[in-house]
């Protein structure tokens, strides 16, 4: 068995993800709805997708912090649209009038997004847009912002005070599905897989 | 004005394409799936089923929905459906084709084929026109709104393969709109939904 845990929303673009050796190698899927009958003990971390329903989420979301507590990691990305996860605010979009609205900068160097071009992240194919188009803000106040849209609105951060365990969210879409397009953005894939691993090394080795 | 229910799967975009006023007005109720195969289906005149639900509960629905349209009733499905559950489908997949406006004066492949169909008082073709997942194939009888240039169906109307009618596109603007995602998307629904409630199918 995986030791991570991803939630399969069920839905028509997921199917690939149920044959893909990449998903199948690191990551144990199970069903969206098969949730609040897992038993989360082998598990380091929850990967959370976009499509997931989160009215579902809300009736577990008690699961999911207790799980933090234990000093374990939740992977979110997407737009939170209730409130089941801790400390992260319901999404915002943000008011775009041109294309450079939705331009990446990186805001600090994290082993996630290292040797990752912004530009990359901001076009495919020369269209902007794809990569987030708002924010959970106000972000909880120690949390660590990786990336942001201009005017300083963070998408992706870290949350390591609101529970014991690790929060890591991006408003976007998954970013495990970053891969094999041949552009740097294919290393978050793989470069949040082993920040995943290293971060549990971390959580359970009392360096916090 | 008909009633229309629409199957509710909690995901992001939805929550917000179905919670928008402008759509929500048209809206009878909001059935969350978890809760649909309990349903009393029995005060709709339409049953909408939007894009990217759940396998494991849209399979387990099936006979319920096909259910409701035998009993007269019109049925939706937006966006691609890799699952067997809409009578006499034959869904092709197709790879999206993301790109095609990138070069100028292209053609979207996109053929308006029945533009005195009632529809088209409330949308155009531009309104519908971004990329597409694939292609149905319907029935001999069903009349096609929209086709790609070989033909296959992006919207169709089936009233030959049950009592009531299906209606059915490739397209998924529910999903679009929702995830703040091209404009387009968002004049789709603009006439689409006003079109289900009260114009001629």
């Amino acid at each position: 068995m995986k030791n991570i845990l991803f939630l399969d929303p069920g839905h028509a673009f997921g199917l690939e993800n149920r044959t893909s050796p990449f998903m199948s190698e690191n990551f144990t899927i199970i069903d969206q709805y098969v949730f609040a009958e897992t038993d989360l003990t082998p598990f380091k971390a929850i990967v959370v997708h976009d499509f997931i329903d989160q009215i579902y989420m809300e009736k577990h979301k008690e699961k999911i912090a207790a799980f933090l507590n234990e000093g374990k990691i939740v992977v979110w990305a997407g737009h939170l649209v209730t409130p089941w996860l801790p400390g992260c605010a319901i999404f915002t979009p943000k008011e775009i009038k041109n294309h450079t609205d939705y331009e990446i900068s990186i805001v600090k160097e994290h082993p996630v997004f290292e040797g990752v071009n912004p530009d990359e992240m901001t076009y495919n194919k020369g269209v902007a847009g794809f990569f987030a188009r708002g924010s959970h803000t106000p972000v909880p106040v120690d949390a660590e912002v990786l990336l942001s849209l201009p005017e300083d609105t963070p998408i992706t951060y870290i949350d390591r005070t609101t529970t014991k365990g690790t929060i890591f969210v991006h408003s976007g879409r998954d970013l495990f599905a970053l891969r094999m397009q041949s552009k740097t953005t294919d290393r978050i894939s793989t470069q949040l897989l082993q920040w995943i691993h290293d971060e549990y090394e971390r959580l359970q080795g009392g360096t916090n | 004005m008909r009633k229309i229910a629409v199957i509710f799967s909690g995901n992001a975009p939805h929550m917000r394409t179905f919670n928008e006023p402008k759509y929500k007005q048209y809206i009878e109720e909001l059935i969350y799936f978890p809760e649909f195969a309990e349903a009393d289906l029995s005060r709709f005149d339409v049953l909408f089923i939007p894009s990217q639900l759940n396998e494991g509960l849209l399979m387990k629905n099936k006979e319920k929905i096909q259910t409701f349209a035998d009993n007269g009733g019109i049925v939706v499905a937006f966006g691609p459906q890799p699952w067997e559950w809409i009578p006499n489908q034959q869904w092709e997949d197709r790879p999206a084709n993301f790109w095609w406006w990138l070069e100028p004066g292209a053609d979207s492949g996109l053929r308006l084929v029945a533009p005195e169909y009632d529809l088209f008082n409330y949308i155009t073709l531009a309104d519908a026109t971004w990329h597409q997942h694939g292609v149905y194939w319907p029935v001999e009888g069903a009349q096609k709104l929209i086709t790609t240039a070989d033909g296959g169906a992006v919207l169709y109307v089936d009233k030959v393969s049950s009592n009531g009618t299906w209606i059915v596109t490739t397209l998924d603007p529910d999903y679009h709109f929702g995830s703040y995602f091209m404009p387009a998307t968002e004049r789709f629904l603009d006439g689409f939904l006003p079109w289900l409630a009260k114009g001629e199918i």
